[in-house]
């Protein structure tokens, strides 16, 4: 299931899997807002230019458009950023797109505190906008491999998507047997005394704070990229009886994978502890992805801290080195 | 020298029926107590005109921005002859399908928005599609000048014109009516026509009564811009009993009113 790290790296797997499903259907169209080559559809432009519409700096439109060509059986991808086809025209998402539940695929690029760009750059509160949403299925996609999988299998699922992605060099940290699914999580390492629940980019940070805790806590890692709906019961049978579940999502810990986690949790009257790890109820500021990552805890070492708490032991938890990221594109503001 | 009279006897005729469509809406907003009745006061001839005149069934599109004016689509659908009465009898209704704020359930109509001015887009939406396919469909987008104060209106005017969209027309019913007043003591959105043609349409600037002018403003040849039709309405409709000074956005109905409406009508109607 897991790769050993250090992980190979795939340049613009959705990119490329958006043209080959355009290649055997006539019916996909791409939409964008001035950030073609930033949303990898560069590929898609070059290739199909009749189905290629950039709305330019102008997201309502944008949006209502999509809405129009979903409408006429046509299955348009959305791309920009995640602030933009989320926070800016959320109304236009709501009503053109969630409420009529057209087959519209929302693409947001730059996932959380990945942009260097500050909060007008950073999705932080992306996931939670399209999670409160009624029809909307919410992915966040961390992994080369499933990258290409999602584009082709939802195709044909009749109702709106979020996918959020990061866009450039993607890491390959699942194998060939993984296999997406848009209604089951994933138990990628196995373990009995807590559980790291996580999706998107925090997946091999994840992983990494489970084998660094190996030799005092048995941690289990749940891979949940389908936000919503989410599977509460891979989530609840992995978590039942141990001390604990740690959530690690890279976006504000209200609305997310971790308000998702608690909500299926406390229904079920698990009486577990959680915790989670992710942005707490701040906006960050332009910088690095190692130094705003590290700054506001979206770190093996957070996560590790977590289960150190839960399960008890007072010594501190291992040191352990971040995971290396500087593979996964430039520092490239937009 | 027949040729030229018989579209003048089927205006007149498209006219009476702009006026029975208000008559049934009188009706079902009286039934009712409450409603958004200066709408279709304001645009009975207009969607007569679109809905009995220029849009083919089953191939063009009819998107209807502002969702309050439904109720004028539902008694135009009924002097069409594509509604009946017991339908009507429901209108505003828990569980009726005739809300009286457009949804997804509405009938006749391909998108409508009650959150304003998203329309437009979703117009040059269907009409990308159909220039894909290489269908000669016609997309008509019903809108009014409120939702010209909405920013999405322009983002949508200038893809359209950049994309040379002439399918599409979009139907402008100027009744310089909104919840708080006359629109243009809330904003000027004048010169409503420079401003589109300015960014890059074709237009047509009538008299939003009068269904010739209508007409002749949807069909006349087309050159390769995307065609608006400035229509000057009133959200009276000229009836007298409003005496001009109703809040025309969302009228309360009374029987006395009802009644001096439908006396002038059914007058006009003859």
């Amino acid at each position: 299931m897991l790769r050993p790290s250090p992980y190979t790296t795939v340049l613009k797997p959705y990119g490329s899997a958006l043209v080959q499903v355009a290649e055997r259907r006539s019916d996909v169209v791409c939409l964008g807002a001035d950030l073609t080559r930033q949303t990898e559809t560069d590929l898609f432009r070059d290739r199909f230019p009749d189905r290629f519409f950039n709305a330019g700096m102008a997201e309502a439109n944008l949006i209502g458009m999509a809405a129009g060509l979903a409408r006429a059986g046509l299955i348009p991808f959305v791309n920009t950023f995640g602030v933009f086809c989320t926070r800016r025209p959320y109304d236009q998402v709501a009503m053109s797109i969630a409420y009529p539940n057209l087959a519209v695929r929302l693409v947001g690029f730059m996932p959380g505190l990945s942009s260097p760009g500050g909060p007008s750059h950073q999705a932080i509160d992306d996931i939670a906008l399209m999670r409160a949403l009624p029809n909307m299925a919410v992915i966040d996609v961390g992994d080369a491999n499933e990258t290409r999988q999602v584009v082709q299998e939802t195709l044909d699922v009749d109702g709106p998507l979020y996918l959020r992605l990061k866009r450039g060099e993607i890491p390959e940290i699942l194998d060939d047997s993984y296999r997406f699914r848009l209604n089951r999580a994933t138990v990628v390492r196995p373990g009995r005394d807590v559980v790291v629940v996580t999706a998107g980019m925090m997946l091999p940070t994840a992983i990494k704070a489970a084998e660094a805790a190996s030799s005092e806590v048995d941690v289990a890692v749940v891979y949940s990229p389908v936000i919503k709906p989410l599977d509460g019961d891979t989530v609840l049978e992995a978590a039942e009886g141990t001390a604990g579940v740690v959530t690690a999502e890279n976006h504000s810990v209200i609305g997310g994978l971790g308000s998702a986690v608690a909500e299926v949790m406390a229904e079920a009257a698990l009486g577990v502890p959680l915790r989670r790890v992710g942005v707490q109820d701040r906006f960050a500021e332009p910088g690095s992805r190692p130094y705003l990552f590290s700054k506001y805890g979206l770190s093996s070492t957070a996560i590790l801290d977590g289960i150190w708490e839960l399960a008890g032991i007072m010594s501190p938890p291992p040191r352990v080195t971040e995971v290396e990221r500087e593979h996964e594109g430039s520092f490239e503001p937009v | 020298m027949s040729m030229a009279k018989a579209p003048v006897m089927e205006d007149k005729e498209l006219a009476r029926q702009a006026d029975r469509a208000r008559l049934l809406a009188v009706e079902m907003v009286n039934s009712l107590g409450l409603g958004y009745l200066g709408q279709v006061l304001s645009s009975a001839e207009l969607l007569t005109v679109a809905m009995g005149r220029f849009l083919r069934t089953g191939l063009d599109r009819f998107v209807l921005s502002p969702a309050h004016y439904v109720t004028g689509v539902y008694a135009v659908a009924a002097v069409l002859g594509r509604l009946n009465a017991g339908a009507l009898a429901t209108y505003g209704r828990d569980g009726s399908e005739l809300e009286t704020i457009g949804t997804e359930r509405t009938p006749f109509v391909d998108h409508t928005c009650g959150s304003l001015a998203q329309g437009l887009s979703v117009g040059i939406g269907y009409a990308l599609a159909d220039r894909l396919a290489g269908s000669d469909a016609r997309v008509v987008v019903f809108s009014s000048d409120g939702e010209m104060e909405e920013g999405q209106t322009w983002e949508a005017a200038i893809f359209a014109a950049h994309h040379g969209l002439s399918s599409l027309s979009v139907l402008l019913d100027c009744n310089d009516s909104q919840v708080d007043g006359p629109v243009s003591s809330v904003t000027s959105l004048e010169p409503i026509a420079a401003k589109w043609e300015a960014f890059g349409w074709e237009v047509f600037e009538v008299e939003g009564h009068d269904i010739g002018s209508i007409s002749s403003a949807m069909t006349v040849t087309r050159d390769h811009r995307p065609r608006v039709v400035v229509a000057r309405t009133s959200p009276t409709g000229g009836l007298e009993a409003l005496n001009g000074s109703v809040d025309a956005h969302f009228i309360k109905m009374t029987d006395d009113l009802a009644e001096s409406m439908t006396e002038e009508l059914v007058r006009r109607i003859g």
